[in-house]
């Protein structure tokens, strides 16, 4: 009988633990999932969008190589042997693989991106609010897509339109959009930007400095209709831009590119949009502290055979002999925007903070491998001792996507287009007085004498002002063919093997295979 | 001898007991001098027909058969009750139970056939029996058990095979040993008691372990393998489950040789593409893996590959389960057992790189490839002129001890067991090292005749070789060096790191690289393994254990109740330390690590389960029922801290001080404002019930059916239910009547079972991360934007929910047979098994339309193949015997399908050098597959690249020297006359066709032999290093570039030199090398010292052995070995490590 008791015990026992299995089986994360986010689940998805900003390599690594590496001016870097595909690609206009980092980067992040965006229009609408806040970050989201398709556009022509939430991976699988749907999306994107972002980010609150303007989606606006010779539109956004009285010429062009805490180019009146960071003291031991981006790491001066403290980065995007022979030394900006091997800085007049660069070397022994580097990715030995990233990554120094200077040689170039001779060469002379920095012995002032010199006149000016900063590659596109001067792409890169299909970049093939084939590949690939 | 005696009268009783005794004794010492005869008694059998007559005249009839004689006291009234009996051809115990079946007569059996009747009202004595117990040959068996029936009271045979033991006289030992069948053998009053075992080597007599009880191999209808415990104990495996490889036909272990590090183990295949490692079933618990256990306290593992023994793991069961029973004490007196070896490991197949002047030249061609005009020894360093052979300098020779020590002991209500080890394993890399302490102890308590309670602990506390990835690339990193940089180190004077502001100490520095050849990514290893080898601490503490009570009740019903805990915490930790190297161009001391920095992580893993188990067994005449019903849960929660700070910069910090009292993240010394944690934690259970019925009529047709229902937390309520089920049937023809006749099989079954088994895989795509919440995605925590100097979390999900989540499926058939032959000296079983994967969890890449991953159900993938295993056991002499057994399984895969949403979407997991080493996951192919282009030769001369396929998408214009691909495809899929990425195609296949493992066993006397051999057949390697080096790393070469192209004619293997020729540096067919291999995995030979030497010292047994792992391995390919695990979709790749070393061992194993 005893052994009745010990049945009745175990089996109440069970009974026990059978009856706590429901709250046993009902297991939630034990940190936040997206369900967690309640009233800031739009607001926290729309950080979404700018989170890929700072490390996608679609928007830094792969994006110097589409935006800035295939101009004449710019050039890959680095050694001989670091990324020699990427030479052959977009230096040279040979050999596509069609399937490889820099090409399956760049168009997977934007469309990560243009998802993103997808989802928060997609979030807005199920809320069904009409908060300024709200509307705000609608705003925010089709400024995103409408400036990765803008990119999208630029780079590949035809591409899929993806305007609505992908609910399984199939919808996703779309063929490729003509031109000018895309450029329509783009438009009706940024209306609504325009509309609902605010003048100022202060609107946003305090703590937001930084964050997307209606001032952003003019600029982008107005470059997408530059790039369709849309000059009227241009003229007027621009105009749209100036009244908005945000923004300035920053006095001296080399504080553009100061950046830190207390850097006069972070956030600085020329700035419409840059890619934020902040970098804390002692943030190479403490992640907590530690939120940079890879824009300068892939560019700041490579060690090569030098002591470590010329470890700056990984030495991509570096000025080509083209630019230093092309560049008269009259212009302060060359200096400002070139970094000589074996040679000083400059010094704080240049930009630079007295050091000097150890020798060039093909080999890399005792040197490095470069002669010529990109200045407006040179780093403060003074943030290096603060963060203590003594060597590599100065990941304070973030992309300067939109800038005023942009706006006021776009608005000369399209007042020169529809014959206002006096707009042009106005705004032509802010950007050179800036330069000039005060300096009367050079860079004259430019008069307007016909619309062909003006073109000229700008063309140049864009060359010098965005030199390394990736413009051109897409300026000489947008000029082709060219009406008097040769300064289009088959002109200048037609020398380094462009031919017109260039001006398009190939798909990736992977997004082809996934696509069962029914995206096609760009002709003459 | 008068054929009746009878004495005296009841009043003399104890006169006449005295007298009896006195005979008897005379009687048994005659019996003693006579057994020479070794006849076990009552062997002639006896027939009898008698109606209704008394016992005294049945026992005459049968002392007219002339064989056996009875002596008994003609008064006692038993002895004239009157009988029936009717038998024939019975053994004559048999015979006399029937006779004296409801009386109260008993007997005693002495020797030469004369059998004592007595009246049961006399006392039962206890007596001293001794005896000796021997094999098939005579050989007496050490160790075999000899144990009173119905109690613990018992004893082991010593190393002749001779016991003593003091039993009742009408008492009951069974005598069992491991390889042989059990015994039982009535004593009546017999004092002399020889004992010949069978051999089992009859594989079905074995009882095996299986899900939630034990059954008879022979009642089986599946397939499992039982390895002995001894099998692993006296291999020089710290873990377990290495010794298993080649063992088992189905199970690929592929080894790994730094210490204490998992081997990646599949059974019957790659069954998914999330988890593939089998479950770990140990005494009751379930685990992912069994580093906590003392080879030396593994009494038996088993491998369970099919259906009908999987079903009841439910959705733990696709991947397979491996079974393992702790040692538990014997019946028999207390037991001390010691056993110890040592070692050493040696590094051989050494990979060959070039040295100092084979460098030289190669690297001064390389730039004349590339017309670098400059002068060869200022490239690589003016004034580097050492040769090193940097893999030498980076490995030394280990050390390996395993010691332990266990005490068992057993009485009437207690079993108790205790062992101690302490296992110090370097491996080949300079100071790496893993110890552990290992502790067992289990008690079993009967507390009353149907009630026993019991408890199992296993304990260990383990020093890991370095904190959690550190470290891990040593051996690829030296590889990289080019041999003009010494290994040594140089004195310098140098001002102290951590105080003063002069140079004011000499240190001994180890060499910087010339940062001008060899830049990012290449490291001299010596200067930080040097530096920082003991600046770091990784320990692990792990217990686990359970407690159980079983009660019989009903005669036929057993209820076990058990609840387990796993509890683990580790704590690791590492301090970098400030040091310095030296500028091998400049002769200057370099600060290498500039500052001081600590980490500290804390794991927490906690795993509780508990098991109720009711279990009925019953024979009904022919039929033979076994029940099980079960409910289970179980609950695992994972919890992770990790801390860090770093010295402050700025000229005033201080560092923190290279002492281990300081290596915690507060330490005063850290930057206050640098000091930061983060946690990682998650938990998941499942509440399961199942049922299974055993079911076989006459021993001769077997029928098995299993059943769970698993509920899971991971998944929503909606589909939180999933069933798993398996049927089975067997048929031992060799039972049925028409075999009879027969000589040639002695045992033959035919069997086969169905089922769908489970899988609840659910990992991130990295192939490991397990995903407890995939109805719930967690946001990446480190996914942030900034806005002006202010931080904010993005809500970035890692993976998009799926609410309809279902776990994977494996639904698996196997049909086979067994049968033992020439008198059961031969053993086969030959099996077929197929298993298709169905809603296979996929995570497919889709970031070409910008979506991130998502865990769906979807696609399928299938397995199967053919499994063999034979042994052939054979006594050649009396002295001499001989065990040869071999074991073969063929492997296909193929995946069927990987979305239903995506048909289109493939897996690929890429490494190396911008991904070009690519293992793709394809409907349609077998899983992981290698993908790349196919390397016709290369290119001789300038008309031949005119008249090849343009490849200039793969690099700069072709030349001659470089690689010449096939064109294969094209956009359209026609040939296009260009190599572009369509004409990548599968190189190879990291899955074998076939795995092979077999043994050679002799024994002579005490002394024994054995060999076993193992190898694969029909994979390949993918060799990274020395075909897809970085662009930007300068590297040593392999040393059979030396074979490279150097102008026409002179290689179609290797490229002409030069890494700006990229098109030379693409996943190609020049990476794939042949993975087939045969390897002697183990080469023993022991010695049992003779009883006669050790019976002075009180020693029960004695052996000395040695054993020599990996002695040899044929292969095809350059690395280190041919063996490289991975995950379940990217495996099979010679990343320059993975060194298998050769293990020589000398052991001890003594037993008191």
């Amino acid at each position: 009988m005893k052994r009745i008791y010990w049945v009745l015990l175990i089996a109440t026992a069970t009974l026990i633990t059978v009856a706590g299995c429901k709250k046993l089986l009902d297991r939630q994360p034990l940190s936040g999932s997206l369900d967690d986010l309640k009233s800031g689940k739009l607001e926290s998805q729309v950080y979404v969008m700018y989170s890929h900003l700072p490390w996608d390599w679609g928007f830094n690594l792969s994006w110097i190589d589409f935006h800035s590496i295939r101009d004449d001016d710019a050039e890959k870097g680095s050694n001989q042997t670091d990324g020699a595909e990427v030479n052959t690609e977009f230096d040279k206009f040979v050999g596509y693989t069609k399937d490889d980092w820099a090409l399956n980067s760049y168009w997977n992040d934007h469309y990560a991106v243009i998802t993103a965006a997808n989802n928060v229009l997609a979030t807005a609408k199920e809320l069904n609010a009409t908060d300024p806040a709200t509307l705000r970050n609608v705003g925010e989201a089709c400024f995103f897509r409408a400036y990765c398709y803008f990119e999208l556009v630029k780079d590949f022509g035809e591409v899929p339109l993806i305007n609505f939430p992908v609910l399984k991976p199939t919808d996703a699988i779309q063929p490729k959009a003509l031109v000018p749907a895309i450029y329509q999306q783009i438009d009706s994107d940024l209306n609504v930007a325009v509309q609902y972002l605010p003048v100022n980010s202060s609107a946003y609150g305090s703590g937001f400095d930084g964050r997307l303007t209606q001032g952003a989606a003019l600029t982008l606006w107005a470059q997408t209709a530059l790039f369709r010779s849309d000059w009227a539109k241009v003229a007027s956004l621009c105009q749209q831009i100036i009244g908005l009285g945000q923004y300035s010429l920053a006095p001296n062009f080399t504080d553009l590119w100061k950046a830190g805490p207390n850097g006069a180019g972070h956030n600085g009146p020329e700035s419409i949009w840059e890619t934020q960071t902040v970098v804390g003291q002692n943030a190479a031991t403490n992640s907590a502290v530690d939120h940079g981006t890879m824009w300068q790491t892939c560019q700041g001066i490579r060690q090569g055979g030098a002591s470590n403290d010329w470890n700056l980065g990984w030495g991509w995007n570096t000025p080509t002999q083209q630019l230093v022979d092309d560049w008269d030394n009259s212009d302060p900006r060359k200096n400002q925007t070139i970094l000589f091997s074996g040679q000083s800085d400059g010094g704080a007049a240049e930009g630079g903070y007295g050091r000097t660069l150890p020798p060039y070397s093909a080999s890399e022994a005792g040197g490095i491998a470069r002669k010529y580097w990109n200045k407006k990715v040179y780093s403060d030995p003074a943030m290096h001792a603060f963060t203590g990233q003594l060597t590599g990554n100065a990941d304070w120094l973030g992309h300067r996507i939109l800038r005023y200077a942009d706006v006021i040689l776009m608005l000369a170039e399209a007042a020169n287009e529809t014959g206002d001779g006096a707009t042009a060469e106005a705004n032509l002379e802010l950007v050179r007085a800036r330069a000039r920095g005060g300096n009367i012995a050079v860079l004259p002032h430019i008069t307007f004498v016909s619309q062909d010199q003006m073109r000229l006149a700008i063309k140049n000016e864009r060359r010098w002002e965005f030199a390394m900063e990736g413009y051109r590659f897409y300026d000489l596109v947008r000029w082709t063919p060219a009406t008097t001067d040769t300064i289009d792409a088959p002109h200048i890169l037609g020398p380094l093997g462009y031919q017109p299909k260039n001006a398009l970049y190939p798909l990736p093939q992977q997004a082809i295979d996934l696509s069962g084939g029914v995206l096609k590949q760009n002709p003459n690939y | 001898m008068k054929k009746n005696l009878t004495i005296g009268g009841s009043r003399f009783h104890a006169v006449k007991k005295a007298l009896l005794i006195m005979k008897l004794s005379f009687l048994l010492i005659l019996a003693g001098a006579l057994q020479v005869s070794a006849n076990v008694n009552g062997q002639i059998k006896v027939s009898l027909k008698l109606d209704k007559v008394e016992i005294s005249k049945a026992l005459n009839t049968i002392e007219k058969q002339g064989t056996y004689r009875f002596l008994y006291n003609s008064r006692l009234e038993s002895i004239r009750q009157k009988i029936d009996i009717d038998v024939s051809n019975l053994e004559i115990r048999d015979v006399l139970s029937q006779m004296f079946k409801g009386t109260d007569l008993t007997y005693k059996m002495l020797d030469n056939n004369l059998i004592v009747v007595v009246s049961g009202t006399l006392t039962v004595q206890d007596i001293k029996i001794t005896g000796k117990v021997t094999g098939e040959g005579g050989e007496g068996l050490s160790g075999a058990s000899v144990s009173l029936k119905g109690t613990s009271r018992g004893t082991t045979t010593d190393n002749t095979g001779n016991f003593t033991l003091t039993v009742p006289e009408n008492g009951t030992i069974v005598i069992s040993s491991i390889g042989f069948e059990t015994r039982e053998i009535a004593i009546n009053s017999q004092s002399v008691i020889n004992v010949k075992l069978t051999t089992a080597n009859k594989v079905m007599d074995q009882v095996v372990v299986i899900g939630y009880g034990t059954v008879n191999k022979r009642d089986l209808t599946g397939s499992i393998v039982k390895i002995d415990g001894k099998e692993i104990a006296d291999k020089p495996n710290t873990n377990p489950v290495s010794s298993l490889q080649s063992k088992v036909a189905g199970l690929y272990v592929v080894n790994n040789g730094t210490p204490g590090k998992e081997p990646d183990i599949r059974i019957r295949g790659t069954v998914s593409i999330g988890q593939v490692h089998p479950l770990y079933v140990v005494d009751g618990i379930f685990n992912d893996n069994i580093d906590y256990l003392n080879p030396n306290d593994i009494e038996s593992i088993e491998v369970l590959k099919d259906p009908s023994s999987l079903a009841i793991f439910g959705v733990r069961g696709a991947t397979g389960a491996i079974v393992i029973t702790t040692k538990k004490a014997k019946s028999g007196q207390v037991l001390v057992n010691f056993n110890s070896t040592y070692g050493f490991k040696n590094l051989v197949d050494k990979i060959k790189l070039t040295n100092a002047s084979q460098f030289k030249t190669l690297f001064a061609e390389e730039n004349a490839n590339n017309n670098v005009n400059i002068n060869i020894d200022s490239a690589i360093g003016i004034g580097l002129n050492s040769n090193t052979d940097w893999i030498k300098a980076v490995t030394r020779t280990g050390a390996q001890t395993m010691n332990n020590v266990s005490v068992s002991a057993t009485s009437e209500k207690n079993r108790f067991n205790l062992g101690v080890g302490y296992t110090l394993d370097q491996g080949i890399i300079r100071h790496e090292e893993l110890q552990k302490w290992l502790l067992s102890f289990s008690d079993e308590y009967k507390l009353s005749k149907g009630i026993k309670v019991g408890i199992n602990f296993n304990g260990s506390r383990q020093k890991l070789p370095y904190p959690y990835g550190r470290f891990v690339n040593v051996l690829d990193d030296a590889r990289k060096v080019v041999p003009q940089i010494s290994s040594g180190t140089k004195s310098f004077k140098v001002r102290d790191l951590y105080g003063a502001s002069t140079d004011s100490i000499t240190e001994n520095l180890y060499s910087q690289l010339n940062l001008g050849l060899q830049t990012s990514g290449v490291v001299n290893p010596l200067l930080y393994l040097e530096n920082e080898w003991d600046k770091t601490s990784d320990i692990e503490y792990r217990n686990v254990g359970s407690v159980f009570a079983e009660v019989n009740f009903l005669k036929n019903f057993t209820w076990r109740s058990t609840v387990y805990a796993d509890i683990t915490s580790s704590n690791n930790r590492q301090y970098v330390p400030t040091y310095y190297g030296y500028d091998p161009l400049a002769n200057t001391p370099v600060v290498y690590s500039p500052t001081t920095r600590v980490q500290e992580d804390d794991d927490t893993r906690r795993k509780f389960q508990q098991d109720h188990v009711l279990t009925f067994r019953k024979s009904f005449g022919d039929h033979n029922v076994t029940a099980t019903a079960g409910f289970t849960t179980y609950y695992s929660g994972v919890f992770n801290r990790t801390g860090k700070s770093g010295q402050a910069t700025g000229p005033s910090s201080l560092p923190i001080p290279n002492d281990p009292r300081f290596w915690y993240v507060n330490n005063f010394f850290q930057d206050p404002t640098g000091t930061s944690a983060t946690s990682s934690q998650s938990e998941n259970s499942t509440v399961s019930e199942l049922a299974r019925v055993l079911y076989n009529y006459k021993q001769k047709y077997f029928f098995n059916a299993s059943f769970r229902d698993d509920a899971s937390s991971r998944l929503l309520p909606a589909n939180r239910h999933q069933q798993f089920w398996a049927l089975g049937a067997g048929w031992d023809v060799s039972k049925e009547a028409f075999m009879n006749t027969q000589k040639m099989f002695d045992f033959l079954k035919i069997k086969g079972s169905v089922g769908v088994l489970g899988n609840q895989t659910a990992v991130q795509d990295d192939g490991i991360t397990i995903i407890d919440y995939p109805a719930y995605p967690l946001l990446n925590t480190g996914s942030t934007t900034v806005f002006g100097n202010t931080v904010y979390a993005a809500a970035t999900p890692i993976y998009i929910a799926n609410p309809n989540l279902k776990w994977e499926t494996v639904s698996a058939q196997e049909v086979g047979f067994e049968l033992s032959s020439f008198q059961n000296r031969l053993h086969f079983e030959a099996n077929y098994y197929n298993k298709t994967t169905n809603n296979l969890m996929t995570y497919v890449n889709r970031q070409q339309l910008g979506l991130p991953n998502e865990l769906i159900n979807g696609g399928s993938l299938r397995n199967w193949g053919e499994e063999f295993a034979a042994t052939w056991n054979q006594k050649l002499t009396n002295d001499f015997s001989i065990v040869v057994s071999g074991n073969i399984t063929f492997l296909n895969n193929k995946v069927l399908k990987l979305s239903d949403e995506l048909p289109t979407g493939v897996l690929d997991v890429t490494s190396q050098n911008n991904g070009e080493a690519i293992s793709e996951t394809k409907p349609g192919m077998p899983i992981g597959y290698f993908k790349g282009y196919i390397v016709t030769g290369v290119f001789q001369n300038q008309a031949e690249i005119d008249n090849s396929a343009d490849q200039s998408s793969l690099g700069p214009t072709a030349r001659p020297g470089d690689l010449k691909y096939k064109d294969i495809s094209g956009p359209d899929g026609k040939l296009d006359n260009k190599i572009t990425s369509d004409d990548r195609t599968k190189i190879g296949n990291p899955t074998p066709k076939y795995t092979y493992g077999g043994t050679i066993a002799l024994n002579y006397k005490g002394l024994n032999l054995s060999v076993d051999v193992g190898g694969v057949y029909g994979n390949q390697v993918y060799r990274t290093w020395g075909a897809l080096e970085s662009p930007y790393q300068r590297v040593n070469y392999a040393a059979f570039e030396l074979k490279r192209w150097h102008g026409e004619g002179t290689s179609n293997s290797e490229p002409l030199l030069s890494q700006a020729d990229r098109s030379n540096y693409v996943g190609s067919t020049r990476s794939i090398e042949d993975g087939s291999y045969f390897r002697i995995r183990n080469m023993q030979l022991g010695y049992n010292l003779p009883n006669s030497l050790l019976s002075k010292a009180s020693i029960k047994n004695l052996r000395v052995f040695v054993n020599v792992q990996n002695l040899k391995t044929w292969k095809h390919n350059s690395g280190y070995t041919p063996e490289f695990g991975g995950i379940a979709t990217q495996f099979g790749y010679d990343f320059a490590t993975g060194e298998i070393p050769v293990v020589t061992t000398f052991g001890l194993n003594v037993t008191f």
